[in-house]
């Protein structure tokens, strides 16, 4: 008996061995990897991002992981295998940067929220005020999500936080699962970032400005991750970012520039 | 007599009962006890809890009420596209839940092909209804019960059966008193770990149904909302769905492993 847990926990050893072996080598091989932890937001604009970059430094891999910024956050602390992370708001960042840490931590782009409608516009919103109207179907993201924090935020300073907050019919992972609530045609109204908008392609949603004096401006933070495994690959990848080539990339998919202090 | 094991063979056995277990324990060991009530209160776990037993014991009932016959008919009359129906109704087991979820978004959704009829007819809108999660738990659900339910009526000695219908009872009759009874055990199994399944649904409930606490946010939608803020509640609640899935297990005492 004795023997056979022997047996066990050596091959166990080695599958181990053979696994983390193999992790290493992908990341230390002739091609050099960066691995960019990025909010569910920026999935198309930092695609484009990632292939530009690919394509300008050629040998080297950009490989995503998208997600809501705070769930991203909580991962980096306990898997630590993000090279950078780019989230959509400061308080996930923080959390990284207490616990594993960051460097090089600067603010790239900004993103306002817009009220989404399936095409014909059902609940006939024309305005956040609406959002309040009784048996408005609003669909937000959760609020341990930036964007649905946000989004509370906004319908707060509108006044109309309480009954808005009796029309939620759902609470989504990510502004993606919020976005897909309202083009499938089930609820009636959304709140997500323009740059969602940009995203969804043809004329699946129909907008509805926030007006300015109720807006919530989210400032995306990004930074090199302490502990990676590609750290020249990471402050590099952040430098493209925050170049030109980037930022107008960002602008193409509805981003605004950083907040200029 | 104790039969010798090919060592290889126990090695394989231990890696193999190592890998389910390890994450079962790695929850007990990280389970926040000292402070459990609060964590549980905090996300809501008994508002969850309930509406997940609700859920869960509809759909089973539905599926068993509509699954039983369904598997009659597929275990006693051939007809022509048998073969393929029998494949259809069981394939929400091998399907990922959220390609179920779209389906049934596009089949009863306010802009679904039948959803779209409910709604403008009778002003229905199934998602982001607990009566939307019940339906999204029991498309994933219910071919369990159907699976069972067929394999005990394939089993069948059919003499009983005929020899009921010969000695004048009518087919009802026949069906109610002689084959159900003789089915029981398997129907039971089947309803059982329909239950179960329901108990863990996760991915068509949440693209079908949304998530809101209290209408459609089942126990495993809690955990995975309570996971980016609160891990230590989104670990506890994990824990109780084990014990619950456990539960139902040992209940079934080996008819599932076929062990006595």
């Amino acid at each position: 008996m004795k023997k056979a847990i022997g047996v066990v926990s050596l091959a166990l050893l080695l599958m181990t061995a053979a696994c983390s072996n193999n992790s290493s080598t992908s990341s230390a091989g002739s091609t050099s990897t960066i691995n960019v932890f990025a909010a569910a937001s920026l999935t198309d604009a930092f695609t484009k991002i990632g292939d530009d970059y690919q394509a300008a430094n050629a040998g080297t891999k950009v490989i995503f992981n998208f997600g809501s910024s705070t769930d991203l956050a909580t991962s980096i602390g306990s898997e630590g295998t993000a090279d950078v992370f780019a989230s959509a708001s400061g308080a996930a960042m923080d959390t990284v940067q207490s616990a594993p840490g960051v460097s090089d931590r600067q603010n790239f782009a900004t993103n306002s929220l817009v009220i989404i409608t399936p095409p014909d516009n059902p609940a006939n919103i024309q305005s956040i005020k609406d959002l309040g109207n009784p048996g408005v179907k609003l669909v937000l993201a959760a609020d341990s999500v930036p964007v649905g924090d946000y989004a509370r935020e906004a319908l707060k300073n509108a006044g109309v936080s309480n009954a808005a907050m009796k029309n939620v019919v759902s609470n989504e992972s990510d502004d993606a699962a919020t976005v897909a609530k309202v083009t499938s045609g089930d609820a009636d109204a959304a709140i997500v970032y323009t740059s969602d908008v940009a995203a969804a392609t043809g004329n699946q949603v129909h907008s509805v400005p926030i007006e300015d004096q109720y807006q919530v401006i989210a400032t995306y933070p990004i930074a090199v991750v302490t502990g990676g495994a590609n750290a020249t690959g990471a402050s590099s990848f952040v430098a493209y970012v925050m170049g030109s080539a980037g930022q107008t990339t960002l602008r193409t998919f509805g981003f605004g520039p950083p907040p200029t202090s | 007599m104790r039969r010798r094991l090919p060592l290889p063979f126990l090695v394989l056995a231990g890696i193999g009962a190592a890998f389910v277990v390890l994450p079962l324990v790695a929850l007990v060991v990280r389970v926040p006890w000292g402070s459990a009530r609060e964590a549980l209160s905090g996300i809501g776990a008994s508002t969850a809890l309930r509406l997940s037993l609700e859920v869960s014991l509809a759909a089973t009932a539905i599926s068993v009420l509509i699954g039983v016959p369904l598997a009659w008919i597929l275990a006693r009359v051939a007809f022509p596209g048998r073969a393929l129906l029998r494949a259809l109704v069981v394939l929400p087991i091998v399907l990922p839940p959220v390609v179920g979820g779209i389906g049934l978004l596009q089949a009863l959704g306010r802009r679904g092909i039948v959803g779209r009829w409910l709604y403008d007819a009778f002003g229905i809108q199934l998602t982001f209804t607990t009566a939307g999660a019940i339906i999204a738990t029991t498309f994933v659900a219910m071919p369990l019960v159907i699976l069972a339910t067929e394999g005990g009526l394939r089993g069948l000695d059919d003499r009983y059966e005929r020899a009921a219908a010969a000695l004048g009872g009518s087919p009802w009759y026949v069906m109610r008193r002689v084959t159900l009874p003789m089915i029981g055990p398997q129907l039971a199994a089947g309803a059982v770990l329909t239950w179960a399944r329901a108990l863990g649904e996760f991915g068509a409930t949440i693209t079908f149904a949304g998530n809101l606490a209290g209408r459609t946010q089942t126990l495993p939608l809690a955990v995975y909302q309570a996971r980016e803020l609160d891990p230590g509640g989104a670990v506890l609640l994990s824990l109780v769905l084990v014990f619950l899935s456990l539960i139902v297990l040992i209940a079934l005492r080996g008819r599932v492993t076929g062990a006595a």
